[in-house]
């Protein structure tokens, strides 16, 4: 099982967003990745856009199928992951590290109603029934 | 859904099952790419009995295939098979299958998807014709198990009594496998080497462990159909439904070579000649890009601000690296080299006209 961080808030879709002071990172699960299989291609949003929450921000496409990512809180696009649109391996290999997808600017203490892990990992269990 | 007597295997082996054409298959094992790369360098095994087969039996079997297949019969030497269509009146597949001429025997491999109609419609042509043929289908008693890749032969020959290396490409042999009553035919639909075999369903099992056992040191392992796709394409092959169909002839799809346009009573053969004469408006290419999305079936392809055509079928290349792509365009949008636009999720991305095939083998 991956390394998911225990300060993380997840979705039922499967992102993960991190936020610290107004800075919110977000990416896909572990579980994402490995249901998505062999990936191919990432599509992220244009600096500056303003992602409202439930938008689809991103996408994610692996040799089967696109994953839409959606944005689970409004805010700016601070900064993407470049890197990925050429290699997609950190985010099949490093879903919570080297393969965060952006950056958001938001609100201080945004995502507070989102699961943390605990939650999350009880509907991941559920889903595997 | 329907199960394969290897469905179980398939399931124990750890495959993520999907419905394919309302059978109970594999789409994948190990991964896509890595099954596509084993296939290309080594050998895999896959499971095809959903496919359908017909056998063709009687004193007018053989007028009853020349009357029905695209191809040319009388041409063939026994012992070998050739790619062809069942064409309707105006020229459109109705399936596209594989003739296996016999001494005594037409074998005939059809779509999963056309096993309920193509047997019926071959019959409905005998009896038309006053033919003394008998059209058994015996998709259902039969198992079809394929290997494919450079390792088929070394895998294959422990196990059976004909001597493969006497098999030429695109011919076949009856023999045995682990004493089982076998057709082997060197045919397949990956464009590597490799051998497909027909035999008693009740052996399904055992004749498919024995082969992963037999390759196991050869890097034998199953592959399920999303690898099968993906390596067809690179391979340049049409899948029926996507690259031909009631509604893209095979002119258009660039397989003139399972026709013979000399024919005289064959049905849709007329048709075809007339459009050959007249011209068609649309051709097939094939498309690379470097990186970028896939451009699935039904992508919109532009050129110059027009809608030019629609891709076929897309996937990604492990073998040449690239986002490849089969499509039906203008034929003005058509010379290699051109450049074409694919609209993928409103966004468009540039692809190149490639030369066809993506992928050949070196023999």
């Amino acid at each position: 099982m991956a390394n998911r961080p225990p300060k993380a808030r997840y979705t039922k879709t499967h992102e993960w967003v991190l936020v610290e002071g107004d800075q919110a990172t977000l990416g896909i699960t572990d579980f994402a990745v490995e249901h998505l299989g062999d990936l191919v291609f990432v599509s992220l949003p244009d600096v500056g856009r303003v992602l409202k929450a439930g938008e689809v921000a991103a996408e994610v496409e692996s040799v089967k199928a696109v994953g839409e990512v959606y944005a689970p809180l409004g805010g700016t696009v601070a900064a993407v992951n470049t890197g990925l649109a050429g290699d997609q391996a950190p985010l099949a290999k490093d879903p919570f590290g080297k393969g965060w997808l952006f950056k958001l600017k938001v609100k201080p203490g945004a995502g507070a109603d989102l699961m943390d892990l605990a939650t999350y990992e009880k509907q991941l269990a559920s889903e595997a029934k | 859904m329907r199960s394969t007597p290897l469905t179980d295997a398939h399931v124990a082996a750890g495959a993520r099952m999907v419905d394919f054409h309302g059978w109970n298959m594999p789409v994948q094992y190990a991964g896509i790419l890595d099954e596509t790369r084993r296939v290309r360098s080594q050998v895999g095994l896959f499971d095809l009995c959903h496919m359908g087969r017909l056998e063709i039996r009687g004193k007018d079997r053989e007028r009853l295939v020349e009357r029905v297949f695209s191809a040319n019969l009388g041409k063939l030497r026994l012992g070998r098979a050739k790619y062809g269509f069942l064409l309707d009146e105006r020229g459109y597949p109705i399936d596209d299958i594989l003739v296996y001429r016999g001494v005594d025997i037409v074998h005939i491999v059809i779509n999963a998807g056309g096993r309920d109609d193509d047997g019926p419609w071959v019959a409905a042509r005998a009896a038309e014709e006053g033919f003394e043929a008998d059209v058994k289908d015996v998709s259902d008693a039969q198992a079809m198990i394929a290997l494919q890749g450079r390792n088929s032969e070394m895998t294959l020959q422990p196990l059976c009594s004909v001597d493969l290396s006497a098999v030429k490409y695109y011919g076949f042999a009856d023999g045995l496998v682990l004493g089982v009553p076998c057709l082997l035919a060197r045919t397949g639909y990956t464009g590597e080497d490799g051998f497909e075999l027909f035999f008693a369903k009740a052996y399904a099992r055992r004749v498919w462990d024995a082969l992963l056992a037999s390759g196991k040191n050869l890097g034998a392992a199953p592959i399920g159909l999303g690898a099968r796709d993906l390596l067809r394409l690179e391979a340049g092959m049409p899948l029926y439904g996507s690259e031909i169909s009631r509604a893209i002839h095979p002119l258009e799809a660039d397989l003139e070579f399972g026709l013979d346009l000399d024919k005289t009573g064959t049905v849709g053969i007329p048709a075809l000649r007339a459009a050959k004469v007249k011209g068609f408006p649309r051709r097939a290419v094939s498309l690379a890009a470097k990186g970028g999305p896939v451009a699935r079936a039904d992508t919109e392809l532009w050129q110059a601000g027009r809608k030019v055509g629609v891709v076929t079928s897309g996937g990604v290349s492990p073998t040449i690296e690239r986002t490849i792509a089969r499509a039906l365009v203008e034929a003005s949008a058509a010379a290699p080299g051109s450049t074409l636009e694919a609209e993928v999720r409103g966004k468009r991305y540039p692809f190149q006209v490639v030369p066809s095939p993506f992928y050949k083998r070196t023999r």
